[in-house]
């Protein structure tokens, strides 16, 4: 109804060295994307990134992030992003790019979304393992992700609430 | 952000996933990441995170200590840490996308917000009233709803006491837990007798201690107006308050008489209100301290000579506003300082009551012994199990141990205060006399078999006694007479008539009829009569009423049929609706009728509003009530009492006493509540007074106008000294008067001019112009107005403030407060042009705005240092805004010297310039009570100007033009021509 609307950006940083990703912080990003912006549109692109852009959600083992736009503007910052090649954080230079995964009304959707991708990820995983424990680990994982889905769920629902209103 | 905030954000945020990042000193730490990491951790990384960690680093799941939106960075020192594996390896990298996958599963299962159970169900399912009724929840979800519940109540019951169940309506509204209600709230504020009534019908204020309907919710000023000049309204006047005095005539008078002066009219001594055939009224001062000091008007009454008795008994009718100041000073002219303790617990059974009439000394024991019986008693009473609730009749605010009477050890005059023991009504208009002969019967006699038996009723008794028979067959007779008055003005002012009535319950009409005069047939009867009551009034014995007789009244007041035992007795009666017979012994009532004047100043409208107040004992004001609503009178409130003083041009109390203590006390009040009124408005919209030059939109400075005046006339007289010669006396006069007069300032107040004599002659100096161009016809008696005959008076009143009416030529409203302003030459040479309607002010320049925005950007600059700042400049400000050397650097003193409370947007702060030379016009006084008179058809104002100003005003007009004023609403600029009437 009457709300400030948004957009929220999922993206995937891709790296060329996986163990940096792991140094990856959400100012780093922010920061990175900002310079972006910037530096592709001036002015008014770095102003317009200054209202209510922030980076929602990163996570350093998946490199998986939630960019928050104001949607009036996305597109024009959306179209700074394909120029990231590297993200400078503590001191290093990371060389990467992000890889524009879905485009979301709701942070509720990116997170649905990415539930279906991580888990058609694993599904397409699994026939390509080359051994035998490989084929055990992704298939434990995959079994994680389903198992939370439905029952699991339910009871984790339950022994949850009660863990709160223990803390309470 | 505050704890609680913090808890919420937490409880808000506790699902939503949290990003997977590292802190260097983490990094350096060589931990392992807890949401997956690729490192090989055996089981789920999720939840086991190395002991050695820090959970605060290592659980983004624990909201309270990392949320999301906490971003907790440490300044990071770039130490290279981590190593991940530089090739992908499966289980790792699937470990981490299902650790993801849980938490974002988590976060969109479970809604953020509200920790309901039901925020869980989707929209369309939601019910209202769930978190109610748990029961309209899917099964599944009930138990959590239960649980959260369940803590809620708790927790509200740990914070805040359970709160007292409140008993059902029905049980609420059953009499007696009603009565117990009606008691409660009646604790603090007396409440009258017909206050259910008038709460249901009208806007109740709560004023002077009592609660009073102010206006009706209903409108009806027109035809209450028309009620009061052609029909009759109805006022009920019970919180007036009545104080009564005992004791030997010529003591009494001896002491009440150091209280007024024959100068302003008739005093308690007046011969013909003595006689008790009339009511009188007078402006009481305090003791001894005649021109100084008025407390306020009184009405008073005395009580009949009975046969070879000098003692006799007195009631003086005051507002409640003046009670407290009029009660210590009756006491002290009378030497009354003996309290007398009330007797405990009037079980009046009228075979042991004492007749208070007499002054025989009541046994005095102390009065702690007195109070222990008396609460003793009050105990036992209770435990006897008598009723619970009790209607309160009288000052349910007042203990009962509270004494209300005082006695004299010297002169043996008794005070009484019988506040609320009378219940007073005010019939207002010319019907008012048929309203109340249709109301009221004369009580029937009791037959033979009744009279021979004892009774404890009066009237049984009092029917034994022949001459008191005849006597109550004679006033019956008067009542009847009333009844072919053409109007009630047509009776003497002030006439009492003594009479015994019937219950008038039982006459009551089944539908609401207007009384109306039944002239005709009784002028044929007894032309006589009515001709002779017209002019003498009331015959003396019949002025005797045995209202005046406590025993009587408490019997009356006890012995009353219940409004239940009543409709019982109705429908019994064989035949419906026909009148009880005999009629019940106990409704006689004994009632006192006082007739009350109507407009008695000015020429015009004379006798306007004229009416009768109707006396009774207390406990039977609804009894009366009711009857006298069904006969077609309107009802009025506070409202109308002003607005009928008003029309009949009298000064009202306590709005029109500036001078008494609770006028002063009322100024106060309206000052505030206007000032309230004023700024509960935006400030864009509250009328800028400064810049209509307006001093004083809300409270009258009478004192300082009337010093200004005092000092202007003073400066006449001594530059007529310097050219005119002067007899030395007068100069001498002069000198001493001035030479005195700053020693006796700060004890000399201003005063209102009450003297009938200089009143007389003022009015006839302001002649020719009575409104409506009507000229009295002896003009001849008052001197010229020249002056010699200016400065005579003017030392005599030159601090006083005379009451006058206004009456505006053309059209316009005053309003309250509106100024008085002496016209200049030009503008009564333009009075003779048709279409001048009054000069305009110009506007005034608002110099505080400006200082009242810089005061309020001044703390934007420096919030910190004006706190320090104010107090040094505070001393110094005192300096150059005594001296004011040069402008800029005293209005910075000034401004920041006031405090920005004091300062209001388009109001003058307080120490106020000069109110006479503020505008364009000389302000001589100013309006209290304003409106579109009705009766006269144009706006008409009545307020009090400054006899020196008038004075001096009078004397520059030329004689065509004498008594022409200009009248100034305080949110116009527009002068309007008035005429002023001084009446006597």
């Amino acid at each position: 109804m009457v709300r400030v609307k948004s957009r929220y950006l999922l993206c995937e940083v891709n790296v060329s060295d996986r163990s940096r990703l792991l140094l990856l912080d959400d100012r780093a990003v922010a920061a990175t994307v900002k310079a972006a912006v910037a530096r592709i549109h001036g002015d008014y692109g770095a102003a317009l990134c200054s209202i209510r852009f922030s980076v929602k959600y990163l996570n350093a083992h998946t490199g998986i992030v939630f960019l928050r736009f104001p949607k009036k503007c996305y597109r024009l910052l959306w179209s700074a992003l394909p120029f990231i090649t590297c993200i400078e954080t503590r001191g290093q230079k990371i060389s990467c790019f992000l890889n524009c995964l879905h485009v979301g009304g709701t942070m509720r959707t990116c997170q649905k979304f990415l539930i279906r991708y991580n888990t058609q990820q694993l599904h397409r995983m699994l026939p390509k393992c080359k051994n035998e424990e490989e084929k055990q680990q992704v298939q434990k994982a995959i079994l994680n992700c389903s198992l939370t889905g439905r029952n699991k769920e339910a009871f984790e629902v339950e022994s949850e609430s009660e863990e709160d209103e223990e803390e309470e | 952000m505050s704890a609680a905030k913090v808890k919420m954000r937490g409880k808000k945020m506790r699902n939503q996933p949290a990003s997977v990042q590292y802190p260097s000193s983490l990094l350096n730490a060589e931990s392992s990441p807890k949401n997956g990491g690729d490192t090989p951790v055996t089981g789920k990384g999720v939840h086991e995170g190395p002991s050695d960690v820090h959970p605060f680093t290592a659980r983004p799941k624990n909201p309270h200590q990392r949320g999301g939106w906490v971003r907790g960075h440490q300044k990071d020192g770039g130490g290279y840490a981590k190593e991940m594996s530089k090739y992908i390896t499966a289980g790792p990298f699937a470990r981490a996308r299902a650790a993801e996958v849980s938490t974002m599963l988590k976060a969109v299962t479970k809604t953020t917000g509200s920790c309901h159970v039901f925020g869980a169900l989707p929209k369309h399912m939601r019910r209202r009233a769930m978190s109610h009724n748990t029961k309209r929840l899917p099964r599944r979800l009930r138990d959590a709803a239960n649980r959260m519940r369940e803590k809620s109540l708790q927790a509200g019951s740990k914070k805040k006491k359970e709160q007292a169940k409140s008993k059902s309506r029905k049980a609420r509204r059953r009499h007696g837990n009603l009565l117990l209600e009606f008691n409660r709230r009646q604790r603090k504020n007396v409440w009258l007798e017909t206050h259910i009534w008038h709460a249901k019908r009208f806007h109740m204020v709560k004023k002077w201690g009592y609660c009073l309907g102010d206006r009706p919710t209903y409108k009806c000023y027109r035809p209450s107006y028309r009620a009061m000049s052609s029909h009759c309204l109805l006022q009920d006047l019970s919180y007036y308050c009545c104080i009564e005095l005992q004791g030997e005539e010529d003591k009494l008078l001896a002491s009440l008489s150091q209280l007024c002066s024959k100068e302003a009219g008739p005093t308690f001594a007046a011969a013909v209100c003595l006689s008790g055939r009339r009511q009188g009224s007078v402006v009481v001062y305090r003791a001894g301290l005649y021109p100084s000091q008025p407390l306020g008007p009184v009405t008073f009454l005395w009580r009949p000579r009975t046969q070879g008795s000098a003692h006799r008994q007195l009631w003086i009718w005051a507002h409640p506003n003046m009670k407290q100041d009029l009660l210590p000073e009756l006491q002290a002219v009378c030497q009354c300082c003996e309290a007398v303790v009330p007797p405990v617990l009037p079980v009046v059974t009228p075979a042991e009551v004492v007749p208070t009439v007499e002054p025989e000394p009541k046994p005095e024991k102390t009065a702690e012994a007195k109070q222990v019986t008396g609460t003793k008693r009050k105990r036992t009473f209770k435990d006897a199990g008598g009723p619970p609730a009790k209607k309160i009749l009288g000052d349910g605010t007042r203990s009962p141990t509270t004494s209300v009477t005082w006695k004299s050890s010297s002169n043996g005059i008794v005070i009484n205060d019988l506040t609320m023991e009378i219940v007073r009504y005010r019939l207002i208009g010319p019907q008012s006399h048929s309203v109340l002969a249709e109301t009221m019967e004369p009580a029937t006699d009791c037959d033979e078999m009744n009279k021979s038996q004892p009774s404890s009723l009066w009237w049984p008794e009092h029917c034994k006694n022949q001459s008191k028979m005849n006597l109550h067959r004679e006033q019956a007779d008067v009542f009847h007479i009333l009844k072919g008055l053409y109007s009630t003005g047509e009776l003497p002012s002030g006439t009492v008539l003594g009479l015994t009535v019937d219950d008038p319950r039982l006459t009551l009409p089944t539908k609401k009829v207007k009384a109306l005069p039944c002239v005709k047939q009784a002028q044929e009867v007894d032309e006589e009569k009515t001709r002779e009551l017209m002019l003498r009034g009331v015959p003396e014995h019949c002025c005797q009423s045995y209202l005046w007789e406590q025993s009587v009244r408490d019997n009356v007041t006890e012995n009353k049929i219940s409004e239940q035992e009543l409709n019982r007795m109705r429908s019994e009666v064989l035949v419906p609706g026909s009148r009880l017979s005999p009629t019940p012994l106990q409704g006689r009532v004994p009632v006192l009728l006082v007739h009350q004047p109507g407009k008695q100043l000015g020429h015009e409208m004379s006798s306007w509003g004229a009416g009768w107040d109707l006396l009774l004992p207390k406990g039977w004001g609804m009894a009366f009530w009711v009857p006298l609503v069904y006969r077609g009178v309107h009802i009025g409130g506070l409202n109308m009492s002003l607005k009928h003083s008003q029309n009949k041009g009298a000064p009202h109390f306590p709005h029109d006493y500036p001078d008494c203590p609770a006028g002063v006390r009322f100024q106060e009040e309206q000052e505030t509540q206007l000032l309230d009124k004023f700024k509960r408005r935006p400030p864009a919209k509250r009328t800028n007074y400064i810049k209509h030059g307006c001093l004083a939109p809300f409270c009258c400075p009478w004192q300082q106008l009337a010093e200004e005046w005092e000092l202007i006339s003073r400066q006449g007289g001594e530059e007529r000294k310097g050219d005119q010669t002067q007899t030395t006396a007068e100069a001498d006069a002069l000198m001493t008067s001035h030479g005195d007069i700053p020693v006796t300032k700060p004890p000399s107040r201003v005063t209102v001019l009450r003297n009938r004599k200089s009143l007389r002659v003022l009015s006839g100096w302001c002649r020719p112009t009575t409104s409506k161009g009507q000229r009295r016809c002896r003009v001849g008696e008052v001197p010229p107005l020249d002056r010699l005959a200016l400065t005579s008076f003017l030392t005599a009143h030159g601090m006083s403030l005379v009451w006058v009416r206004l009456s505006i030529l053309s059209k316009g409203k005053p309003e309250l407060h509106a100024m008085v302003c002496a016209p200049t030459a030009e503008d009564l040479k333009l009075l003779k042009k048709e279409s001048f309607s009054g000069p305009q002010e110009p506007t005034h320049k608002d110099h505080f705005k400006s200082r009242i925005r810089r005061r309020k950007k001044a703390p934007k600059k420096a919030a910190t240092s004006s706190l320090c700042r104010d107090k040094a400049e505070g001393k110094e400000s005192e300096l150059p805004s005594a001296s004011e050397p040069n402008p800029a650097t005293s209005e910075d003193a000034k401004s920041s010297s006031q405090s920005p409370s004091h300062l209001v947007v388009g109001l003058w702060p307080d120490p106020l310039p000069s109110v006479t030379a503020h505008c364009s016009r000389v302000t001589l006084g100013w309006v209290t009570q304003g409106d579109f008179s009705l009766s006269a058809g144009c706006g008409e104002a009545l307020g009090f100007v400054s006899v020196a100003g008038l004075l001096n005003t009078l004397l520059n007009q030329p004689m065509e033009h004498r008594g022409m004023l200009l009248l100034r609403d305080p949110t116009s600029l527009h002068y309007r021509f008035a005429k002023i009437n001084i009446e006597v």
